[in-house]
Parts: C-alpha cells; structure tokens; sequence
C-alpha cells in the first residue's frame, strides 16, 4: 500500500508540477503532454505492479449493460452467452468488478483535476460551425461504433492501446495502427464537426 | 520477486476494489491534465493541429514498458503474471478501424469520455450513452459475430516473439520510434500553426 | 557539454534519459528467459525416451565413493525431506527454485526426488531451458535405500547372486547402511533403521564454487 501511495503522489506531481506550463490551442493551460504522459505511464505501472494488470474502461460499461439487461430479461440475459459470462454464477454482482471501481475513480480523479485548474464548466464541445443538435448525434453515433468496435477488438484505447502497447503485445499494437487508420480516413469527411 | 502483489495473494478481493479507485483516480486525473476532457483537442489529433493525444500516449506507454522492463530484469516484476490479453488479430484490426471511426465522429474514447462528463461536458453523455448502446448491440449480436471473434487466434504473442528480436531490443525500437513521432509532432504542429497564421 | 544538457527542456530532457534507457534495455536483452521458454518438443520427446540419461543408483554410488566432480547431484525434495536425509554430495534445489539456482547450462546434472515422476518433472523443466546434460536418478531416493542403504538378498539366492550381494555390503557400509541378509522374498518386515547422515563422506558439493551466469 505505502508504494502505491508513493507512486500515485509521484504521478501527481509530475502533473500538477507543470500545471503553467504553455499549450498551443486552448487558452485555459493544459500541463505539457510529456509530463502528463509520465505520470499516466506510472499510474499504469502501478497497476502492473500492484494487481497484475492494466486500465481499462468499456469493460466497465459490459457490466453494467449487463445488469440492465439481467434486470429487465433476466432469461434472454442467461441465455446469451455474452451476458452470461458476465453475470457468472450470480454469487457477485457484475459491478462488483475490478474496471467498474476503476472508472468510478476515473470520474471522481478527473473532476478532482478540473476542479484544481478550474476547467469544470457545463457545457458542449463541438466545432464553431456545427449545431449543438448535430452534435448531439454524432457524439452518439460514435459512440456506438466506439462501443461496438471495443467489443469486437477486446478493449478500447485503455485496455488495448495504452496497456497492451506498454507489455508489447501483438494485437495491440496491430489495434492502435488501426484505431489511427479508421480515425485518419473519416477526418476529412468530419471536418466541419471540428474545425 | 514479489509483484505483481495481487497475484501473490497480498490482499484480497475487496481491497483489490478500493484499489482500483484509487489507481483510477490518479488515471482520470492524468487525462485530465493531458487535455482529454476536451473533444476538441482530442480531435485535432487527427488534423494535425494538436498532436497532445500522441504524445500523451506514446509518453505513457514508453514510460510503463521501461518499468516494466527493467522491474522484471532485476527480477521484483514477475511478467508472466500480468494479465496480456490474446492476440485475435482480424478482429482486433476489425474492431480498431471501427473504433477509430467513431472516435473521429464522436470525439471521445470510453476513458475519456468518463473525464470529460466529471468536467461537465454534455455532449460526453450523449457519447457514453452511445457507447452502452454499441456494447448492447455486439452482445445481442454476439451470437451470429461468435466465430468471427475467435478467428485468427495467434496466442499470447508479443512483438518480441513475433519479430524473434529481444525483449529489450523492441524496447528500445518503441522509444526510438516514439521520440521520432514526437519529433514529427513538433514540427506539425509548428507546419499547421503557420498556416493558420497565413490563412 | 554540461551546459547544453542544463540548457534542454524539460521534455528533451525526457528525451534523452528514455534514449538512454533503451539503449541499456537493448544490453540486457530479455527480462523473461527464465519464465518462457520455447521448446523443442520433438527433440525432446526423443531425448525423453533415451535410457542414456537416465543413471542407476549403483552407478552413482560408484561415482561417490570414487570422488568424480564432474557432475552436480541436485535434491528435489523439499528442505524438510533433504535435512532428514540425503545422498550424499547432493545439493538441495526443490522443483519450485530449479530455474532461479546457479546450475550452470553446460554442467552435467543429476537430479533425484522420491521417485521417477517427480525427478522428470524437473527434467523436463531444466531441457526447456536449454540445459543440456540433465539426467535421473533412476528410483529416486527408494531405490537408493532399496539397493544401496539396506541390500537384501534372500537365503537360496545362486552363488552368483552372492558374489554380488558381498560387492554390494561394501558399498553399503561405506554409506553406512545396514544391509539385510537372510530376509525372505517378499517380506514385508524388512526392519528400517534411523537413516543418518553418514559421517565419514565429505560433504561438501562438487562441482566446485557455484559461479554466476551470464558474466
């Protein structure tokens, strides 16, 4: 336990350390990438060293789909081999999982982050040229995809990209060439949503 | 060699959970710091203007493969023990150009998403409903995509193995291109800022 | 030189320490050789049925008592089961620990444990790792007690038998067990003495001072 304080404090500081530090776009200083980039990978570390495993954060999500489904159609939800072995035995509850507490503590650690730069401000991110409304879709349409697309890859861009590329796997390197390849052919057709 | 501590039964299930909060704190507090609570700077990653996403994750990545490195060569890290998950590799490039795809018409990854809507951004609701919509729609699909998700199993291979280079060889091949990319970020970066000067 | 360093940001700073990483990292090579190891199964499913590597208790107590060095004895057992008893000159490695000791890839190894099953399971872990001349003791530590500590030889046993057996009776005493003369066949009261550690052998192990791999 005393290590991984020590590892987390030490991640913080690195962070907050450069919290002045330039950034190009945004007018309100983000810290420099490079820093930010260290203490993510000791975080990551930590949890190597710690539980055996990295981040993750839409295996999160499977939990509770499945609890949603489990309790709206409990049959259809045993039935599906998907759900199923999510739900185990039934003798713990989907969220009583590892990535669920994990992305709890994402949320609560991000709003910690604002709060201290004071960058917590209801609002919409999209282009200047774009309606809200059309926002609003798009942001569920590629959610959709992003939630389809993690399934179908075993991990989103924490589980696979960041954690796998850090233990060299295969497929996850292969995963992160193809993340920028869908992501690099679609920017020219999105450009009005960002620019 | 005592870690990963999990695995050599230091605690248990339970405080593994707190743990869990924890680490994910320091997680979320990282991407927020990284500007990933902001669609928009995630985003431009993909035109050129911002490359904060790569440099970010390249960082972080080399940052733990060193760790893990030289932890488990002087021999406190046990590698075997760490949970790497199967190479399947179509479906994984499958689901990577897809993923891709709804991360440049979304804005958001899972993770970030998850920060963005702590830091009160609206449309990373919509996002996050959309992405239980997504996984809902592959476990009622499931069924029919079984096969095509346990094809092309490869095993636990690692780049290591899959070149036939060593363990520390790869890591040093992912820093050198890391620092290029990084190199090459700071240059377009420098290239797009000009031209939004000119225009 | 200094300067220029002091003069870099931050993130060149960075830079150059993961370049400096990387480069050591390529110097040591592989974290894991000892965990993974990629096997060559046919050559060793053929070496597993070669009787060449396995060696007989008799040859070994031969290989005792005439001093020879240029092999290792390793004791698989448990630290409990080797305090109580050993072969002498054995070194006491239990299967858990085979690949953290300081067995050298190039030596001769003879392993033993209670009996065949056990010793092979280490046998097979030290040829997955490219050690080369690994072999077993054939009965383990049972044979060693059955045919060296306590011969038996039963009373109409033909004269050759006896010629021997009284080869044997010397070789037990130099080991200082306690052979067994007159015992029919088959009986089952063969009366076992307190195994002690012989005194007379010298103890310490062979192969000389153990050296460190990978110099």
């Amino acid at each position: 336990m005393t290590a991984l304080t020590h590892i987390l404090s030490k991640a913080k500081l690195l962070v907050t350390d450069n919290e002045h530090a330039h950034s190009h776009v945004e007018a309100k200083p983000y810290s420099n990438p490079y820093y930010v980039g260290v203490g993510l990978g000791l975080v990551l570390l930590a949890a190597f060293v710690i539980m055996g495993r990295g981040l993750g954060a839409s295996g999160a999500v499977s939990s509770v789909v499945t609890v949603g489904v489990n309790a709206v159609a409990p049959e259809h939800a045993q039935s599906n081999e998907y759900y199923s072995a999510y739900i185990g035995d039934s003798s713990v509850s989907p969220l009583k999982d590892w990535l669920v507490f994990e992305v709890l503590g994402v949320i609560f650690g991000g709003f910690l982050s604002g709060m201290l730069a004071g960058r917590v401000k209801s609002g919409v991110e999209k282009g200047p040229r774009v309606k809200t409304r059309t926002r609003f879709l798009f942001a569920f349409i590629g959610g959709t995809l992003m939630g389809f697309g993690a399934k179908l890859a075993r991990g989103c861009t924490s589980g696979q990209a960041l954690t796998g590329g850090a233990l060299l796997g295969l497929g996850s390197w292969a995963f992160m060439l193809a993340v920028f390849a869908g992501g690099y052919a679609l920017a020219y057709f999105m450009r009005r949503q960002w620019t | 060699m005592n870690a990963p501590f999990y695995k050599f039964d230091l605690f248990g299930f339970d405080v593994s959970l707190i743990i869990a909060f924890v680490i994910g704190i320091g997680f979320g507090f990282a991407l927020e710091r990284g500007g990933f609570g902001s669609a928009r700077i995630l985003a431009a990653q993909f035109y050129f203007t911002n490359m904060r996403v790569l440099k970010v994750m390249f960082t972080a990545i080399v940052t733990a493969m060193i760790g893990v490195f030289y932890l488990s060569y002087i021999g406190y890290l046990d590698l075997s023990l760490i949970y790497i998950s199967d190479t399947y590799i179509i479906p994984q490039v499958v689901g990577g150009f897809i993923l891709g795809m709804g991360f440049i018409i979304g804005g958001y990854c899972p993770g970030t998403s998850f920060v963005a809507f702590s830091t009160g951004k609206k449309d990373a609701i919509v996002f996050i409903l959309g992405v239980t919509f997504g996984v809902f729609i592959f476990a009622e699909l499931y069924p029919f995509i079984e096969d095509f998700y346990y094809s092309t199993n490869m095993g636990r291979v690692t780049l290591p193995d899959f070149f036939g280079l060593s363990y520390g060889m790869v890591v040093f091949l992912v820093i050198l291109m890391a620092l290029g990319a990084f190199a090459a970020a700071e240059w377009g970066e420098r290239v797009m800022a000009k031209k939004g000067e000119s225009k | 030189m200094k300067n220029y360093i002091m003069n870099l940001s931050g993130s060149k700073k960075l830079a150059m320490v993961g370049l400096i990483l990387g480069l050591v990292a390529v110097l040591l090579g592989n974290p894991y050789d000892n965990t993974f190891a990629k096997v060559n199964v046919k050559e060793l499913s053929v070496e597993a049925i070669r009787d060449s590597e396995i060696i007989n208790v008799k040859e070994l107590a031969e290989w005792i008592i005439e001093g020879r060095v240029d092999y290792r004895l390793v004791d698989l057992r448990d630290e409990e089961a080797y305090k109580n008893y050993f072969i002498p000159t054995a070194v006491n490695i239990p299967t858990s620990k085979l690949l953290e000791s300081n067995l050298m890839r190039n030596q001769k190894i003879l392993l033993y444990c209670e009996d065949n099953i056990k010793a092979a399971q280490g046998w097979f872990i030290l040829k997955a790792n490219n050690y080369k001349g690994v072999y077993i003791l054939n009965g383990g530590v049972e044979s060693w007690k059955d045919e060296i500590l306590f011969p038996s030889i039963s009373a109409n046993a033909s004269p050759e038998e006896k010629i021997e057996f009284d080869k044997m009776v010397e070789v037990s005493k130099f080991f200082g067990g306690s052979p067994q003369v007159g015992e029919t066949e088959g009986s089952k009261e063969i009366k076992m003495p307190k195994i002690e550690m012989p005194a007379a052998i010298p103890m310490n192990t062979s192969g000389g001072k153990p050296k460190r791999e990978g110099c």
